[in-house]
């Protein structure tokens, strides 16, 4: 962290001495980002495009002089000069225009920029001709770990909002949250309100604990990870309902399941006093069908006997 | 070919009407019994948010409940034989609405192990023995149709859950879903009121003669003595019941491991993590139909008498594709190994129980059905860890499919085999009592000639005497 706030005096610094001198364009290749002789390390990136165009994404932690590169071969008419330019996040680049030479076949550019702080992080474009462009995405590591659905806490409970970084990545010096309230990003200070939030930071990790929900804490929540490049952001939803919310539903299946219950008791009654019902007559029944019926061999009116029992 | 044990009274089955409603009854039953234990997973990762849990803490709820589920079997063996399938299917429906209900409220994780390990768990294992008992008295001719519709619940409930689950999830949060989810348990009171007591042995029908009465106080004197007992190891002594635990306690161990760890060999062999997901959806799916189907093929008269025959074949099949796994590598042919081990799986729980009923006979299958449970709990709570263990060791899944595969091909080698051995016993045996029944009846006979000789021959010497 300190270094940082030592390169950032010592270009500033740079730039009241050098300010004086840059201020005519002397040759329209020299770009607008100041190239200060500060100890930045210097990293060069190259693409080779053969098709139409090309997405490189460029991860960086500190400050640094970045050398940009791109080199077109996929040009069937080959012409001796064509124009190209830099673009940042699809605004040209002021002077950036150059005239590029055919060499082995190949058109070349190259631009160094000075990336120090957030702003000069984005998407840096090589264009040739018209279309034909490389895209450099340049950003910080991003937080891959985040929930992508809202988390939904209760009025009262309390919540533990977790952001991650890729262990794969390089770890962020530390960790800050903040929080949307309609206009902008206010961080949240757990020390100024010990009761309410507490946050614990861990390398990778940082959870944010949020005490006695309310329904004004529900919004947006941001974790950003810092690295001495700048911020990046991870975003959660926190949604705050009161606990009515749950249980309409569930007092509906309740509702629902004493009806089914009742009703299917109710038709068991129902249909065993019918089957009581006919069941009185029928033993009766059955008794006369016997007697009649070891009488009917000789009698021979089984029949008829049956059916006057019947009719009662 | 195979003994159907007769009942005592031979009381003859409904094998219809109302029986379809109790089958209905059961499916929910068992259907909430199975998936909930795996649908509850899906709210691990929010709970362990919020509770500061690690996994393994997390994922012991899960098995706190399937463990206490098979461990509950002769308790509530105990009590569907006192009070019958209804009282103790809806005392399982209320007991797991309580225990979602419950655990809603929870802060602490051993809260969560209480509530829904072991509420939760006591109140699905009720469920699931009352209503298999339920349709193995309600079912004779169909019983293989009725058991595997009942245990296609178990799929259709979770590829009903899963993403019901996902969206309370997302809309309530984990404590109003487990709110809901326990109004929705409640359901099993309903499937509990359609399990409408059927006529059954140990009970006094009003329309019996007399000659039946007496029969009935001995039969009902000698079941209220079974219904006292609560772990009637006297099943140890039957050949069938030994070979058939066997056997079970084999595929149950080897049964569940590659299911766990599906998703993450997939992963391992390069699949994106959705399509890993998928695959066990597509198992559930055609597990669904194959259990019905598998049912109604067991039911026809070419296989029902070969039953047991067709339960190992089920259990190979299981086994060889498990085997097979380790050689599939792209995406398409997981599929297919997704597809055919659903069929396997399926084939084999259709049948699982309709074979303990085919061995046992209405009156021993709820004890019997509780012991085996028990017994289960073991290879069931074990085998996954074992296989995971296996994986960690050599750092390859296809030793774990190899285990699965080779200890489930055995169980079901072993039951084929041995279940040949006990019927040829079986036919010994009953060959052995009809000499012993002949002999009897010719004893008699001559007995009987005899004595009619005597009869003659006495007043004739009477006579002789007289004169």
């Amino acid at each position: 962290m300190a270094a940082s706030w030592k390169q950032l005096f010592f270009q500033i610094l740079l730039l009241f001495i050098c300010c004086g001198r840059i201020n005519t364009e002397t040759t329209g290749s020299t770009p607008a980002p100041l190239v200060p002789t500060t100890p930045l390390s210097t990293d060069v990136k190259s693409v080779v495009l053969t098709g139409e165009s090309h997405t490189e994404n460029i991860e960086l932690l500190n400050p640094v002089n970045l050398s940009l590169e791109c080199t077109w071969t996929g040009n069937p008419i080959k012409l001796p000069n064509i124009t190209g330019f830099w673009r940042k996040d699809g605004n040209e680049i002021q002077n950036s225009h150059l005239t590029v030479q055919l060499e082995n076949n190949q058109y070349n550019i190259k631009q160094v920029f000075s990336i120090v702080s957030e702003k000069d992080l984005g998407n840096y474009s090589c264009v040739f001709g018209n279309e034909v462009k490389v895209d450099f995405i340049l950003a910080a590591p991003q937080i891959t770990e985040v929930r992508d659905k809202p988390i939904v806490s209760y009025v009262g409970d309390f919540v533990v909002i977790e952001c991650k970084m890729d262990k794969t990545k390089p770890m962020p010096s530390t960790w800050n949250w903040y929080r949307d309230n309609g206009t902008e990003k206010v961080q949240i200070m757990a020390a100024a309100e010990p009761g309410r939030y507490e946050i614990k930071n861990n390398e990778w990790e940082t959870k944010l604990r949020v005490h006695n929900l309310t329904e004004a804490d529900r919004g947006l929540y941001y974790c950003g990870a810092v690295y001495a490049i700048g911020t990046t952001m991870g975003q959660v939803k926190l949604k705050v309902i009161t606990f009515l919310e749950p249980l309409k539903p569930f007092v509906t299946i309740v509702g629902e399941v004493i009806i089914l219950v009742a009703a299917i008791l109710l038709y068991e009654r129902s249909q065993s006093k019918q089957t009581d019902r006919a069941a009185f007559p029928g033993r009766v029944e059955n008794a006369d069908e016997n007697s009649t019926q070891t009488q009917s061999e000789d009698k021979g009116n089984e029949d008829s006997s049956s059916m006057r029992q019947r009719k009662i | 070919m195979s003994p159907v044990p007769a009942d005592e009274l031979g009381h003859k089955p409904l094998d219809g009407g109302w029986g379809w409603m109790v089958v209905f009854g059961a499916h929910i039953s068992i259907g909430f019994a199975y998936s909930t234990p795996k649908a509850i997973s899906i709210f691990f990762n929010e709970i362990q948010e919020e509770l500061g849990a690690s996994y393994s803490e997390i994922a012991w709820v899960s098995s706190i409940m399937l463990a206490v589920m098979y461990a509950g079997g002769p308790v509530s063996s105990v009590l569907v034989k006192r009070f019958g399938s209804r009282p103790v299917v809806i005392m399982g429906g209320l007991m797991c609405g309580v225990s979602m209900v419950t655990a809603s409220f929870g802060s602490s994780i051993i809260y969560l192990y209480l509530c829904i390990g072991i509420i939760g768990g006591c109140g699905l294992s009720f469920n699931l023995n009352a209503s298999l008992t339920i349709i193995s008295k309600y079912f004779l001719a169909k019983r293989p149709l009725a058991n595997g519709l009942a245990m296609a619940g178990s799929p259709v409930f979770l590829c009903f859950l899963a993403p019901l689950n996902q969206y309370l999830l997302g809309t309530f949060g984990w404590r109003g879903s487990l709110l809901i989810l326990g109004g929705l348990m409640l359901n099993c009171c309903v499937a509990g009121a359609l399990m409408r007591p059927a006529i059954t042995s140990c009970e006094l029908s009003s329309a019996t003669q007399k000659k039946v009465e007496q029969r009935n106080t001995d039969v009902k004197g000698r079941c209220r003595k079974n219904a006292r007992k609560f772990l009637n190891f006297s099943f140890f002594k039957d050949r069938g019941f030994i070979i058939y635990i066997i056997g079970n306690v084999m595929f149950i161990f080897g049964a569940y491991a590659p299911i766990v760890f599906l998703s993450a060999y997939a992963i391992s062999q390069g699949v994106e993590k959705y399509s890993a997901a998928y695959l066990l959806s597509i198992m559930g799916f055609v597990d669904m139909f194959v259990r019905p189907g598998t049912g109604l093929v067991a039911n026809s008269k070419w296989i029902r008498p070969r039953i047991q025959y067709f339960f190992s074949f089920a259990m190979v099949f299981n086994g060889t594709v498990h085997l097979l796994c380790p050689l599939v590598k792209s995406y398409t042919s997981l599929v297919v190994y997704a597809v055919f081990s659903g069929v396997g799986f399926g084939m084999v729980f259709a049948l699982i129980f309709e074979c303990l009923m085919d061995l046992m006979g209405n009156q021993r299958f709820p004890s019997a059905v509780g012991l085996v449970t028990i017994i289960e709990c073991f290879p069931m709570l074990l085998g996954p860890p074992v296989a995971g263990l296996l994986v960690d060791i050599f750092g390859d899944y296809k030793y774990l499919f190899f285990m699965c595969g080779s200890v489930v091909v055995t169980g079901g080698l072993f039951l084929f085999i041995m279940n040949i051995y006990h019927y040829h016993m079986l036919n010994k045996e009953k060959a052995a009592k009809d000499r012993q029944q002949n002999h009897n009846i010719e004893i008699q006979e001559h007995a009987c000639t005899s004595e009619a000789e005597i009869e003659r021959t006495e007043p004739e010497a009477a006579e002789m005497n007289r004169a």
